[in-house]
Formats: C-alpha cells, sequence, structure tokens
C-alpha cells in the first residue's frame, strides 16, 4: 500500500483545459443576450475520476474520486495600455474519495480512519495580470486542507507566466505556460505534498493546444512537473534523495456545449483520459508503478 | 470558558438573515434594470462577517477570539410565473467558521477552521408573499472538532412588505429534523422548531432590521443531565446595513453591515455557557450580483 496522507491534489490541468475551452466554446458565440454583461463570472463543474493524482502523487489507490469546484472571477480592470487586464480570482476546489483515503478509510486505516468522504478541500486567490501579445502573470496562493485528516495543510505560493498565441498561429497555437510554485509553512512531514523533509519548489512546463468546432472542443493538455528543490523527495535507506522529475501527463479532453447559452449560463459536458508516466519518488507512491491513466468525466457552467 | 466538543454552529443566521433583508430593501436594488449587471437566472450571494462568539442555536460554540463566517451562495431562479405557484428557487451554498480562539487555531486542533456547511434549498413562492422552503444541511468540521451533522429543515414565511404595517414584521417558522449526528452531542438525533421574524426599514440611507426569533426542541434537540430542554433561546438583534454604492455597480451590490445580538438561554445551554445570556456582536462585508 502506498503512502497517500500528507500528500495531495493534481488536476488542475483538466480544469483549466475545461475553462479555456469554456471561453471559447461556440455557444458563446451566439447572438443572444449576454445574461451576465457585469465584471463578476461564475465558473463551476463537477468530474468524477477513477483516479487522483496530484502533480503525479496518488492520492487515492481505490473507488471513485469527486471534484465539485466553484471560482469567481472579477474583472477588476481593462484597458488598451501596456496593462491589458486585471483579474481576481477565488475559489474552492473539493476531493471526495469513495475509497480507501475516503469513505472507506475506516477500513484502510489511512488519514482519519474515519471513514469519511470528504479527503481535500482547497481554497485559492489569484491575481492575473494580462499584457500585450497574449502575454499574462498570475500569482496564485493557495492553501490545500484535508477536512477528513488526509493529509496536513499544506501552503502554496505560484507564479504562472502564459502566452495565448491563438491571435498569432490559430488553430495551431501551443499556449505555452510554465508555472513555480513554493511551499512554504512547512516542517518535516508536515505541510508539504511530499510530506518530506524541507518545504519544496515546484515546476511546471506545459502546452494546451487545442481545437474548437460547432458542436464540440477537444484539447490535448501536455505537461511536466520537476522538482526546482526539496519537492519530490524520497526518503531511502542512505538518507532524502530529491528526484528531480516528477511526471509527464499528456490528455485528451473533448468538451461538448449542452445548448447555446441561456439565462443559467452556459453548460457543458466533458470527459478525457489522461496518461502520466511518474518519477521516481511518484513510482513508489504509485506503489511501483510507473505509468497511470485517468479517466475522467464530468459536468461545468460558466456564468 | 464554555465546553464545545460535539457542538455546532449557531444563532447567527439571524444576522445573515437581517443583511438579505437589508439587500432586499436596498436602494440599490430599486434602480432600473438597465443598470442591472445581472439580469440573468443566477444570483451570487456571499460575504465574510466577524464576530466576537457564535452560539449555534443557543448551543456555544466558542467564545474566544475571533470568529470569522465566510460564505457563498448561488441562487438559482428556476421558474417564475402568474399562477398561485409564482416562483420555484434553487439555493446551493457554503458557510464557514473560522475561530482564533479555542475551538480554532488557539485550542487543541491549533487549527482554524472549525466549521464548513453545505446546504442545498428547493424554495417556493406563492400568492401574497408566502413561500415554503426546504433545505438539506451537512454541518462539518474540518478540524475535527465534532461529527458530522446531517439535517432537513423546512421553512415558511409570510414577506408582508405589501401588509398594512409599515414595518412588516415578516414571520417565519423553521422545523428541522437531524438525519445523522446532533447538535447537542446527545443520545437521540432531534427536532427543532425556530419562530423568527424579521421585521426591517429602510432610514436614512442606510437599512435597519430587528430580528427576533426563539428556539425550542420538539424532541430531543436540548439534550442535557436533565433530560431534553424545550426551549433553547431568545434572541433579538439590531443589524444596520449600509450599501456602498448608491446603484449596482459592474462588481454587484456591495455593503457593510454591523449589529449587536441579545441572546437568552434556556437552562441546558446556559449550563455549558456558564452565563444565562450572551451578547454578540458582528460586522461583515456583504455581496450581492
Amino acid at each position: 500500500m502506498f503512502v497517500t496522507y500528507r500528500v495531495r491534489r493534481s488536476a488542475f490541468a483538466l480544469m483549466a483545459v475545461v475553462g479555456l475551452m469554456l471561453a471559447s466554446a461556440p455557444a458563446f458565440a451566439q447572438d443572444k443576450p449576454d445574461p451576465n454583461p457585469g465584471a463578476l463570472t461564475l465558473t463551476g463543474s463537477i468530474d468524477f475520476l477513477n483516479q487522483y493524482m496530484f502533480r503525479g502523487i496518488r492520492q487515492n489507490s481505490t473507488g471513485i474520486a469527486t471534484w465539485p469546484a466553484m471560482d469567481l472571477g472579477i474583472a477588476a480592470y481593462s484597458g488598451d495600455g501596456g496593462l491589458k487586464s486585471v483579474g481576481i480570482n477565488f475559489g474552492t476546489w473539493n476531493s471526495l474519495h469513495s475509497g480507501d483515503t475516503g469513505a472507506d478509510s475506516d477500513d484502510s486505516g489511512l488519514g482519519c480512519a474515519c471513514g469519511k468522504l470528504w479527503y481535500e478541500s482547497d481554497f485559492y486567490a489569484s491575481l492575473g495580470l494580462g499584457f500585450g501579445g497574449g502575454t499574462s502573470f498570475t500569482t496564485t496562493y493557495t492553501a490545500y486542507t484535508s477536512p477528513n485528516n488526509g493529509f496536513t495543510t499544506v501552503k502554496e505560493i505560484m507564479f504562472k507566466f502564459a502566452l495565448d498565441d491563438s491571435s498569432r498561429l490559430g488553430k495551431a497555437a501551443v499556449k505555452p505556460y510554465i508555472a513555480i510554485a513554493r511551499e512554504f509553512d512547512a516542517e518535516p512531514g508536515v505541510g508539504q505534498a511530499d510530506g518530506g523533509e524541507n518545504a519544496g519548489t515546484y515546476l511546471e512546463i506545459g502546452f494546451a493546444p487545442g481545437y474548437s468546432a460547432s458542436k464540440a472542443s477537444i484539447a490535448f493538455p501536455i505537461k511536466i512537473g520537476l522538482s526546482a528543490s526539496d519537492y519530490y523527495e524520497l526518503i531511502t535507506p542512505t538518507g532524502v534523495e530529491d528526484n528531480k522529475f516528477g511526471y509527464f501527463s499528456i490528455a485528451g479532453i473533448v468538451t461538448v456545449p449542452l445548448g447555446a447559452a441561456s439565462s443559467f449560463g452556459a453548460w457543458n459536458i466533458h470527459g478525457g483520459v489522461e496518461y502520466q508516466k511518474l518519477g521516481t519518488t511518484t513510482e513508489f507512491f504509485n506503489g511501483g508503478e510507473s505509468n497511470q491513466v485517468i479517466g475522467s468525466f464530468g459536468i461545468g457552467f460558466s456564468y | 470558558m464554555p465546553p464545545r466538543g460535539r457542538a455546532r454552529r449557531s444563532a447567527a443566521l439571524a444576522l445573515v438573515g437581517a443583511v438579505w433583508v437589508g439587500l432586499g430593501a436596498s436602494p440599490a436594488w430599486s434602480q432600473d434594470s438597465a443598470s442591472d449587471p445581472n439580469p440573468g437566472n443566477l444570483t451570487l450571494t456571499g460575504g465574510i462577517d466577524f464576530l466576537n462568539a457564535y452560539l449555534f442555536r443557543g448551543i456555544p460554540q466558542d467564545d474566544t477570539g475571533v470568529v470569522m463566517w465566510p460564505y457563498g451562495d448561488l441562487g438559482i431562479a428556476v421558474h417564475s410565473g402568474d399562477g398561485a405557484l409564482k416562483t420555484i428557487g434553487v439555493n446551493v451554498g457554503l458557510w464557514n467558521s473560522l475561530h482564533t480562539g479555542q475551538a480554532g487555531s488557539d485550542g487543541p486542533t491549533r487549527e482554524l477552521w472549525y466549521e464548513s456547511d453545505f446546504y442545498a434549498t428547493f424554495g417556493l413562492g406563492f400568492g401574497k408573499g408566502t413561500s415554503a422552503g426546504v433545505t438539506y444541511t451537512a454541518y462539518t468540521s474540518p478540524n475535527g472538532s465534532f461529527n458530522t451533522v446531517r439535517e432537513v429543515s423546512f421553512k415558511f414565511a409570510l414577506d408582508d412588505r405589501v401588509g398594512v404595517w409599515r414595518v412588516a414584521p415578516r414571520p417565519y417558522a423553521i422545523i428541522a429534523r437531524e438525519l445523522d449526528g446532533q447538535a447537542d452531542g446527545g443520545a437521540e438525533e432531534g427536532t427543532y422548531l425556530e419562530l423568527g421574524a424579521s421585521p426591517g426599514f429602510p432610514l436614512a440611507g442606510v437599512t435597519v432590521s430587528v430580528p427576533l426569533r426563539a428556539g425550542f426542541s420538539l424532541g430531543d434537540y436540548y439534550e442535557g443531565v436533565s433530560g431534553d430542554e424545550r426551549f433553547g433561546f431568545f434572541s433579538v438583534a439590531g443589524v444596520v446595513t449600509v450599501p456602498l454604492s448608491s446603484m449596482p455597480t459592474r462588481v454587484g451590490s456591495w455593503n457593510i453591515h454591523g449589529g449587536v445580538e441579545y441572546v437568552r438561554l434556556g437552562d441546558r445551554n446556559a449550563e455549558i455557557l456558564g452565563d444565562t445570556s450572551k451578547v454578540i456582536g458582528s460586522i461583515g462585508i456583504g455581496l450581492s450580483y
């Protein structure tokens, strides 16, 4: 049995992609009046997965993971100068587990061993700055908490640089980004994704190419997760080793709008398959298996 | 200092409810719909409040440190018509209580997040301001201070703003039944009855409301050493809501609000608190969009 407590979530990738697709969904191109012309945008979703990997670190080994999420976006500024936009987002992201790290934890003995479903609840706040040429810089604070005591709270600050190159490359756009995240307020074994000795720094490089058609959209997010320092620590007989390579991921996600945008917003169903190739530390957490396939299905809306 | 243990959230939806009343009567919402930034069927409400104490339906939770209540609600207007059934609405939301005192970061758990509640409401609006709603609530404690309580409640309300009174009392009744877990940490799941009123009126650009309510056990809700006590608490509050703009803005209608609530407790709750009454002060920021 692998270690799951003290480690946490993966998969903003899927959500981010769905968010991107919502923004470009044909449903929004309709002539119907916008039900929400103001500066606040609400986005929500619920997804169901066979496996939850947080940046390559396995979080459950049995049952289903259910991810309800909600985000409030505030368009604080929009202009024509060097700074094109300022946005603030708040949100909550949750992971409910029917298996060994959730409702079955009283049998597995993991976490609180109390049989509670609610494995993870994250709160985040971000400040995003949009510049010319589709470039953006976003700073995000996230508190990863575990209502069922599956892990100790992890606090993190992340900086992300992204380029939306769709205006230049059209359908060939790859939308590259780089993100660096630093854990803070950690102690040995406490407040860290890997449950290791030292607070870690995580580096992610990715691309999110996609294609939108009239009836559906498809995206192929690709990313690689690395330890810039102490992020993928592995305790060995000779000491603690930090393995640089965490995981590589590629996914295919299809999003189908549920009709045109209405006074209830724009709804969609989406589903996909993600493949992860794991590094030494993440392979250990995955019970010695270096490959992982994740299937997901969900419903989302944007208003 | 009162014992905490398994008990949970307090008396204070009264204040939140009063703020709702305030929002509803806010001059900002009476503007022409052309200025409405959100004419669709979804409504977002949220806010954060700061209090000196937290009593859940009269049951003491914490009166040390500062209590913070961040909350958010998504309302969906499913139906609106002119027949006997005027409206159908669905609400889902999260309500949280963060404590710097003994129930939170200064207590044995060392963790701030004392309570997180998820709820879903199905509401029906009828003629003459009458309404009925059924709500499912899961009261959970992220820092493990109490076991999850699951509850279904039914609320009947009358919004008599168009009635004969200048200051409409807006009476309501709530019956709640615990399905699993218990607010009083007792032997049996309980049934709770609340009778209340939420009179409010505009005054010099602000809204003043005076919510009143009383909580009773219809069966096993306030279990103590001497059995189940019928009377749980009586509360009266004064809440002032000040809009931060005279009209809705692109980021919705914001307000600051504050108030004082006086709570008179039944014997069982008074024994836990160590006093027969409690005065709770609160201040917060609210949003409706």
